[in-house]
């Protein structure tokens, strides 16, 4: 893009800039002779002229970039366009002159102009280059914004690629597992295989169908939750015990999507599966205010430490929703005791319509 | 009609937390009639328990479990039973079991895969087993120093927090380990177990002698070149020359 023509006002600064230099051409006519009336009529015109005949240093600056031309031809590139631009300008102020000649008082203009010609080219010239300069000038300016532009914008999908692969992460550990217990159904009870298959195939299809969305309502979020427990309970049988505690009000807000469900997730691997007679995992939402509370808690086996790793997963979700929150949205970790809880606070508002 | 071998008997326990595992081990092992499953535990506690007190051949053993892991199962097992591998998924326990050559299942696996891992725990009963230990050791993410000890008095098993652990001493073919005034005896070397424990908690003072850093009073001198740690329960520990330059290096 034309660093100067492609901008609202850049056009009527660049040509203002031409005035001054209309003044300084009336000078020099003057010295070479013409009358002052006379140099002002040729020199201001002249200079306005120029003025657009130098916006096409555009052309050669653009194809004589110095970062990809070697430097001798820059040189001979600008040195051509410059001789092109002195010779047309040379050109159409000689037809200005023959123009002016009409007018009685300027009638000499045509007999003096012989006398100018030198100097209009070498005029020409000077002025072509702090043109020239001035457009590599703008450019350069372009394209550091463009690249920082690029930069910011890089950074934006480098995001949004990092949270859609923890949205995609699904535990092998949980897949390997749900299919051995179907594979065990499948002989001793053919109806509850084929129940499991068709949960643990809606837990895989919604899991995949909300990674592409950017909110979806609580109440979506917990119905996945659901069908991950299910597959669990197949598993684990009466060892996994769940509580909920959702209020109506909080169902209709809008979350991220696997904001909750990989925490009831890890509720059940660190938890329930790590404690010889199961425990519960007790999953709360409620909405106070502008702030929605979603809570997971889980026991922990007194005796075991927190494994390392363990604090991968609630790193990513504080990420995610830092970054898409800001400072209002919060998660707290705490372990009272042998029971391990995660909170997690973020703006109540509604679903966004999809 | 040809003429075929009876197959020796073979002794199975099953041990896997979830009942679905189970079962599908059991209509599986149903099918080889030289087979019989002499327990199922659902932890490995009772796996332990089960190991000593019954004549088990082969452990069909779950890697994840609550309480015992497999792996802690493992080191606590008197070494003649054969040991097959049941796992889902553990980056760290394949690369253990390729290199032990100690047969595993993934689930989910077909009844062929049993029949194949039960004749290779034939072929092998009656042999030594390949490092047990080695194994454990191997699955274990590297650089992450043992946050408990495992004891095994016959079938029950002491589960001992670290930082209960006041001393450890080599005896003659075991390890005493002396913690919260009682003594516990287990079946390894004072250098497996240093190499095991978090060096900036645990210090070799002496050849015979690893102690908690934590339960040191003072250090006596008592002739020219040989020192005595002074625990806070007043136990009196010798200190090598070796030893003592490694405890100034800690403290």
């Amino acid at each position: 893009m034309h660093p100067i023509l492609a901008y609202r006002g850049r056009l009527g600064p660049y040509l203002a800039a031409w005035v001054p230099l209309g003044g300084l051409l009336t000078g020099l006519l003057a010295i070479a002779g013409s009358p002052w009336g006379e140099a002002a009529a040729i020199a201001f015109p002249m200079a306005l002229i120029y003025g657009f005949i130098c916006l096409a240093a555009w052309y050669p600056c653009k194809s004589a970039s110095p970062h990809e031309v070697p430097f001798p031809r820059v040189i001979a590139t600008q040195a051509m366009a410059a001789a092109v631009s002195a010779m047309l300008w040379l050109f159409l102020v000689d037809t200005w002159v023959v123009l002016l000649e009409q007018i009685p008082a300027f009638a000499k203009a045509t007999e003096r102009f012989p006398r100018l010609v030198p100097m209009i080219l070498a005029v020409g010239v000077v002025l072509y280059a702090l043109a020239a300069a001035l457009h590599y000038l703008l450019m350069a300016f372009e394209e550091a914004r463009r690249a920082e532009r690029n930069a910011l914008e890089l950074e934006v999908l480098a995001r949004e690629a990092e949270l859609r692969s923890l949205r995609a992460q699904i535990d092998p550990h949980f897949l390997f597992n749900a299919l051995n217990s179907i594979s065990s159904l499948t002989g001793s009870n053919p109806a509850a295989a084929r129940q499991m298959c068709l949960e643990l195939a809606e837990f895989l299809r919604e899991s995949l169908r909300v990674g592409g969305v950017a909110s979806i309502p609580l109440a979506e979020e917990l119905a996945l939750t659901e069908k991950y427990l299910a597959v669990e309970r197949a598993r684990f049988g009466p060892r996994l015990r769940v509580e909920r505690e959702i209020s109506a009000e909080a169902g209709t807000c809008g979350v991220p999507p696997l904001v909750l469900q990989p925490r009831v997730e890890n509720a059940v691997r660190h938890g329930v599966a790590n404690l010889v007679d199961g425990g519960f995992v007790r999953i709360a939402a409620r909405r106070s205010g502008d702030q929605l509370r979603l809570t997971v808690e889980n026991p922990v086996d007194p005796g075991v430490a927190a494994k390392p790793g363990e604090g991968v997963g609630l790193a990513n979700v504080r990420g995610r929703l830092a970054a898409l929150y800001g400072q209002e949205a919060s998660v707290e970790i705490r372990r009272d005791g042998d029971v391990f809880r995660v909170e997690m606070v973020l703006p109540a508002a509604p679903a966004q319509a999809r | 009609m040809t003429e075929t071998k009876t197959p020796d008997r073979l002794r199975v326990a099953i041990v896997d937390d979830e009942e679905p595992a189970r079962a599908l081990l059991r209509e599986y092992l149903a099918a080889h009639p030289e087979v019989e499953v002499v327990a199922e535990c659902a932890n490995g506690f009772e796996a332990v328990g089960v190991a000593a007190e019954h004549d088990v051949d082969l452990l069909l053993l779950d890697v994840q479990m609550p309480g015992l892991s497999g792996f802690e199962v493992l080191e606590l097992l008197d070494r003649d039973v054969a040991v097959v591998f049941v796992t889902a998924y553990d980056e760290h326990a394949l690369r253990a079991f390729e290199v032990h050559a100690v047969d595993y299942l993934l689930k989910p696996f077909s009844a062929e895969r049993l029949g194949q891992a039960l004749t290779r725990a034939r072929q092998r009963l009656g042999r030594p087993q390949p490092g047990l230990a080695g194994i454990a050791a191997a699955a274990r993410p590297p650089g992450v120093p043992l946050t408990r000890l495992l004891v095994r008095e016959g079938p029950q098993v002491h589960v001992i927090p670290v930082e209960e652990l006041d001393v450890a001493e080599a005896r003659d073919d075991y390890v005493c380990l002396r913690s919260r005034g009682r003594e516990y005896r287990k079946q390894q070397t004072l250098a497996e177990l240093e190499a095991r424990l978090d060096p900036g908690k645990f210090v070799r003072v002496h050849r015979s002698f690893i102690v908690n850093v934590e339960r040191l009073a003072r250090i006596e001198r008592y002739a020219k070149d040989s020192r005595l740690a002074v625990l806070k329960d007043g136990t009196k520990l010798p200190v090598s020359r070796a030893g003592y330059s490694r405890l100034r290096d800690k403290l």
